[in-house]
């Protein structure tokens, strides 16, 4: 598919006198894409946006090449997750999921057996039949996740789908997303501000801060090996760092490691030299890769 | 010997190609699911509890008058005014407690969003509630009516005969059951809008109904008194009742103060449908007013919180 399954063009949100979103564009395509942003960055806005719930003050958002807010039946194809909680507590899970796919267009008789094993898929086999109130948190976590996938949408938006787990239950909660996104092929978008949850899920990235996307791009290419390089020692830094100057290398200490930049391959049998020379004993000599905390750390200066 | 041997597959995600219905699918999931919660189906015993005493009070009446229009040659008739008269306080009472539950669950558990980030605008999400619970109602109203109908048409001299006169009172009947459910549908619901207790809706249309009622009653009734006059005759005092005259506090206005009683509203349109022979002082006093003005005030009645619904919805952030 070439076309993106969702598109912003100079996308803008004003609610009276504040804006939430900017002059946005933004374009993603299949995979898991990851919306990471702090609180109050415009992330909801823009989900909201996606899902036609709120008419853009300037600009397009279209959604599988519709837009959203003009045509609602492409919400047939969409899952949502909100971040609050969004579960009648009288029902059980099973009649929920079921109820929730027939309002998504699908007949009583394939509602059911979709509502049971979207309950399989999320871990909640055994306790289909319990009322909802019942559940623990991560339980309704789960079964928050299952209803925006009941219907078997083409994309699933994911509003902070961590928010108010333990370490153990956003441990489970991000691989029913991976597992969403790999095994079952159903495209995410994520919405998170926790750069964990976004690192260890998504495909892509992007970045949005004061209602404005400040980067976007591959995980990968914000997390891939950089020209710094870590060299760990024992206790001959001085006279590394000394050694190292005097071959034209210039090298810091951090972290209780020697930081060198190195712009050649061939200043790696500089290095080599250079510990010879300061007869220290290495320990570690390794790239450093880059962090998504970069980005906000480049775009506050 | 041979050994049974069972795998287990695990098929893994199934992507879903069967058929998907559009809005109206939608719209008519949620009709469904509203119709279930309003009689309490797929419920605890606590929420089938309201839906059957009311069903009870209300078809029981008609009921009982129908067996004894069966076995009695010499039953009294019962008129479809009447039995409106009788009932409609019931549903009152019914809707001001079960329509809450359509609205206000929805609202508080947040499952409302849920609703509306799929192929429905909050314009189908209040007409799949609103409609389901009026459906509920009619049912329960027309069919005490069509006991009424069939205890009178057996309590008649000759049945045939019977409906072939009365008739009309068919179209009657279920245009007044139009007009009273759609009043005590709208008006729960409206006021369910605006709250996220069930209690505080259910109390504020009961008050609001109980209190207009005394209201009404207080300006509009007559009060009538009598002269006492005394005059001495042959030596006695003799006392002399003068002429009865009657009044009411507000006069000539009287008839206007009638409409303050709301929950009358409906009836008033009733009493127009069917030519009621022994009218009460309401019926009697709004006869007075062009015939207009009561179509017109249900109408506001309905069609304003009707709109205050619809607004609160529409403008709902989610």
């Amino acid at each position: 598919m070439n076309q993106p399954l969702l598109e912003a063009h100079n996308l803008t949100k004003h609610y009276g006198q504040t804006i939430a979103l900017h002059d946005v564009d933004m374009h993603v395509r299949e995979g898991i894409t990851g919306l990471l942003g702090p609180n109050g960055a415009g992330k909801s806005t823009a989900m909201k946006l996606f899902l036609g719930l709120l008419q853009p003050t300037a600009g397009s958002a279209t959604v599988l090449g519709e837009k959203p807010y003009e045509n609602i039946t492409i919400r047939m194809r969409l899952g949502y997750m909100p971040e609050h909680d969004c579960l009648p507590d009288f029902m059980t899970a099973s009649e929920f999921l079921s109820h929730m796919a027939q309002v998504s267009g699908i007949p009583a008789k394939h509602a059911r057996t979709r509502a049971a094993d979207m309950l399989r898929h999320v871990g909640l086999d055994e306790e289909r039949y319990r009322h909802i109130k019942e559940y623990s948190t991560g339980m309704k976590q789960r079964v928050k996740l299952a209803q925006a996938l009941v219907h078997d949408p083409v994309l699933v938006l994911l509003d902070e789908p961590t928010a108010g787990l333990d370490p153990g239950g956003r441990e489970e909660m991000l691989q029913l997303v991976r597992r969403t996104g790999q095994e079952f092929g159903i495209n995410i978008m994520l919405s998170s501000h926790l750069m964990g949850d976004v690192e260890s899920t998504c495909d892509r990235i992007i970045v949005i801060e004061g209602g404005a996307i400040i980067e976007q791009g591959d995980v990968s290419e914000f997390t891939q090996e950089t020209e710094t390089f870590y060299i760990d020692v024992d206790d001959r830094r001085a006279e590394v760092i000394a050694a190292l100057e005097a071959r034209g290398i210039k090298a810091r200490i951090s972290g209780g490691a020697v930081v060198v930049r190195l712009h050649r391959d061939e200043q790696l049998d500089d290095i080599r030299d250079a510990l010879v020379a300061a007869e220290a004993r290495l320990r570690r000599l390794a790239p450093s890769r880059g962090e998504l905390s970069d980005i906000f750390r480049r775009s506050t200066g | 010997m041979s050994q049974a041997q069972a795998e287990i597959y695990d098929l893994g995600y199934q992507h879903y190609d069967g058929p998907r219905g559009g809005r109206m699918q939608a719209v008519k999931s949620l009709w469904v699911n509203s119709f279930r919660t309003t009689i309490g189906l797929g419920r605890g015993a606590r929420a089938k509890i309201l839906p059957v005493l009311m069903s009870l009070f209300v078809i029981a009446p008609p009921a009982v008058f129908l067996v004894i229009a069966a076995v009695s040659p010499v039953a009294a008739q019962v008129s479809h005014a009447d039995f409106y008269t009788a009932t409609s306080i019931l549903l009152l009472l019914f809707s001001a407690i079960i329509a809450p539950e359509l609205l206000i669950p929805d609202r508080r558990n947040g499952v409302t969003t849920l609703y509306l980030v799929r192929p429905l605008t909050a314009f189908d999400y209040v007409i799949a509630r609103w409609s389901a619970f009026l459906t509920v109602a009619l049912l329960v109203t027309l069919f005490g009516q069509v006991l009424v109908l069939i205890a009178n048409s057996l309590a008649a001299e000759q049945a045939r005969e019977f409906l072939q006169e009365n008739w009309l009172d068919i179209p009657r009947f279920i245009l007044a059951g139009v007009i009273i459910t759609v009043f005590v549908t709208t008006i729960p619901m409206a006021v369910a809008a605006f709250t996220d207790r069930r209690a505080y809706a259910a109390a504020f249309v009961i008050a609001a109904f109980v209190i207009t009622t005394p209201m009404s009653g207080l300006l509009t009734t007559e009060w009538c008194e009598r002269s006492m006059t005394f005059a001495v005759e042959s030596g006695e005092i003799v006392e002399e009742l003068g002429p009865e005259e009657c009044r009411r506090i507000t006069g000539d206005y009287a008839k206007w103060f009638v409409l303050l009683d709301v929950g009358q509203a409906p009836t008033h349109l009733g009493d127009m449908l069917f030519d009621d022979d022994t009218p009460d002082d309401a019926s009697i006093l709004v006869a007075e007013l062009p015939p207009a003005v009561p179509i017109v005030w249900y109408g506001l009645l309905v069609v304003g919180p009707g709109a205050l619904l619809l607004w609160r919805y529409r403008s709902m952030s989610i």
